[in-house]
């Protein structure tokens, strides 16, 4: 789990494109839930699980932040056509 | 990102959004049994709103929780924190005394917390969305 946070580190860091550095981040996010979530279970606290979900809905929404940055430089942009 | 040009992500968050502030709701009454407490719930709570503010834009955000509503809910907040601390003073106690709230002190200490971080919480999630709304609305 460590190699793949760091090689994904690697990819944000490097990443040619926005996308590339974007999905680096997600995934990275991902791995960060799935290592809460093991030392949760190996350190018998089932509570873990809670942040772990926090953790997962916070990274969703930051995602969807950013990309609607990049796209519309604007946060609360709303299409003019839709009623 | 207009919404009608994403239905993948339409329907994704429409899905995650009661989610998202049911679970704020569990942090928030859960909160002296495990993880979480006023201040996590109410920042869980307020993402939920911003996702929906960054979905269908902060004018259809404000139909929602207009910006003096998140005012008023911060004050009101603010007035259940203060509120209980007084009323512990009227029954004989210190500020924020939970003990003399009930007959027995210790489900005096825990209606006490509870009020607290609800206080909290509410305060917490006003001020957040309050906040998201004024970054959002900025113009260049």
């Amino acid at each position: 789990m460590m190699v793949v946070m760091v090689i994904v580190f690697l990819r944000a860091w490097l990443g040619p494109s926005l996308y590339d550095r974007i999905l680096a981040i997600n995934i990275f996010g991902t791995a960060t839930v799935l290592i809460i979530a093991i030392l949760g279970f190996y350190m018998q606290r089932p509570a873990f699980m809670d942040i772990a979900l926090v953790y997962s809905l916070i990274n969703f929404i930051g995602t969807v932040a950013i990309l609607k940055l990049y796209r519309f430089d604007d946060l609360g942009h709303r299409e003019e056509k839709e009623s | 990102m207009s919404v009608r040009k994403n239905p993948i992500l339409r329907e994704t968050s429409h899905l995650l959004i009661p989610a998202i502030l049911l679970f704020a709701l569990y942090v928030q009454f859960h909160g002296d049994y495990g993880p979480g407490g006023g201040f996590q719930a109410g920042v869980i709570f307020a993402s939920g709103i911003i996702l929906y503010a960054l979905l269908h834009g902060t004018k259809r955000a404000e139909k929602v929780i207009s910006l003096n509503l998140a005012k008023t809910f911060a004050a009101i907040g603010l007035l259940l924190y203060a509120g209980i601390g007084v009323f512990g003073i009227l029954l004989g106690g210190n500020y924020l005394d939970y003990n003399v709230l009930t007959q027995n002190p210790v489900h005096g200490q825990h209606w006490g917390i509870l009020i607290i971080e609800l206080g909290v919480g509410i305060t917490v999630a006003a001020v957040i969305i309050s906040i998201f709304y004024a970054f959002a609305k900025f113009k260049k």
